[in-house]
């Protein structure tokens, strides 16, 4: 999967319209509440059969340490 | 070989009268509106239980409902499992309190035992050992949970999942070639112990006016030592690790594809989790239980109120081949195939 890709998969998890950019701050994205933290779980497991730990997920500030978390099984 | 057999011979469950709808917490929290809690969690109502109104009441009125059927009487139960993580008291246990409510005989055994969502299937388990030894022939199962209890009123993520209810399952012994509750498969992992907890009350933190103290979480969640604790994504990842490996354990001690399974029943945990065990395990939609709508996370009530609920919808019927399959609180798990 490409990084782009996995961007427009991020957008789809949290059900959201507008643009996502890697240096939005997960904090003042409205939909990244709990529910969106067990989606984003959901998604890595099914796209690259992996589980990410609640606790990096926690130490996520922005949407680019989001992608870092599957930085392994993206293409670029 | 004819043997003494297992076998399920009813279930009846009671969910207590007053409901806590999305409606009430959509008022209470304002960020989600009723709408939304329903289409995110497959959640409508929880039931809870009364300020005076324990688990045990519950359990007795799911028993009575369940001679109500009049497939056994009182007096011919001979041993009493009752699955709580909400005794009466620590000291004595509640089920003989409830055998004295339900009028049992005097040389029924009774036995507590502090489980949660896998805990019916670890009940199943015990009634079938204490079937299949001789030592009894009808064993009433009752699981009753009342997590409202644990539950910081100010905590608006757990008061949205869970809800109190009871079941009671009578199972029998009956004299049959085959087994009809077989192929256990039992997992504990200690090392998540902290990931679903209430911190103090028990033992080993014993409740203080500091435990009582309430501190306000990163989600907007408040609670104290003293209430329940969830950690939804450590739970869930655990859930992805063990359930799809119960199954093909399951699987592999019967001698079965999936395809030969009439019908799953996972413990409800939520709908979320739900569904992306089925597709990740490739269980068909239609094969699947997946309801919480009207009762939320019942903990280890959840698998007999789908079990009843899937009968009355005739989406199981005597015959059917059934997999149970619980998973949560310990971390344990527990999954066994049930010929109905």
């Amino acid at each position: 999967m490409k990084r782009s890709e996995f961007i427009d998969g991020l957008k789809e998890v949290l059900q959201r319209e507008e643009n996502l950019s890697e240096d939005m701050a997960l904090k003042d994205i409205g939909e990244w509440d709990s529910l969106a933290v067990m989606s984003f779980i959901a998604f890595c497991d099914e796209h690259f059969s992996t589980q990410i730990n609640g606790e990096n997920i926690q130490q996520c500030k922005t949407v680019s340490d989001l992608i870092d978390l599957a930085k392994d099984h993206l293409e670029d | 070989m004819y043997r003494k057999r297992a076998v399920i011979k009813a279930i009846a469950t009671y969910l207590p009268e007053s409901v806590l709808t999305n409606e009430h917490l959509s008022e209470e929290f304002g960020d989600w509106d009723a709408q939304k809690i329903y289409d995110k969690t497959g959640i409508a109502t929880r039931h809870i239980a009364k300020q005076d109104e324990c688990a045990s009441d519950l359990a007795v009125a799911a028993a009575k409902r369940l001679f109500d059927k009049q497939i056994c009487s009182p007096i011919e139960i001979d041993f009493l499992l009752f699955c709580t993580e909400s005794p009466d008291y620590l000291i004595p246990p509640s089920s003989p309190i409830i055998h004295e409510q339900l009028e049992l005989q005097g040389n029924c055994g009774t036995l507590d035992y502090n489980h949660g969502c896998s805990g019916f299937v670890y009940g199943l388990a015990l009634s079938k050992s204490l079937i299949e030894s001789g030592l009894s022939e009808n064993i009433l199962l009752l699981t009753g949970e009342t997590y409202s209890k644990h539950i910081n009123p100010k905590d608006k993520s757990a008061r949205t999942i869970f809800g109190d209810g009871a079941a009671a399952t009578l199972i029998s012994s009956e004299l049959l070639e085959q087994e009809r509750i077989c192929s256990f498969l039992f997992g504990t992992d200690g090392s998540g112990a902290g990931q679903l907890i209430v911190p103090a009350g028990g033992m080993r933190q014993r409740s203080t006016a500091e435990t009582g103290l309430e501190k306000e979480f990163a989600d907007g969640n408040r609670r104290s030592e003293q209430n329940l604790y969830m950690n939804g994504p450590d739970i869930f990842n655990f859930t992805l690790k063990v359930v799809p490996k119960a199954v093909k354990s399951v699987l592999d001690k019967s001698d079965m594809e999936i395809g030969d399974v009439d019908y799953f029943i996972f413990h409800q945990a939520n709908k979320f989790i739900l569904e992306h065990l089925r597709k990740k395990i490739g269980i068909p939609k239609d094969k699947f239980y997946l309801s919480i709508e009207d009762c939320g996370n019942t903990v280890s009530s959840t698998i007999p109120i789908a079990m009843e609920d899937a009968l009355r919808q005739n989406k199981i019927k005597s015959g059917d081949k059934l997999m149970l399959v619980g998973f949560g609180v310990g971390l344990t798990w527990a999954a066994c195939l049930v010929n109905l």
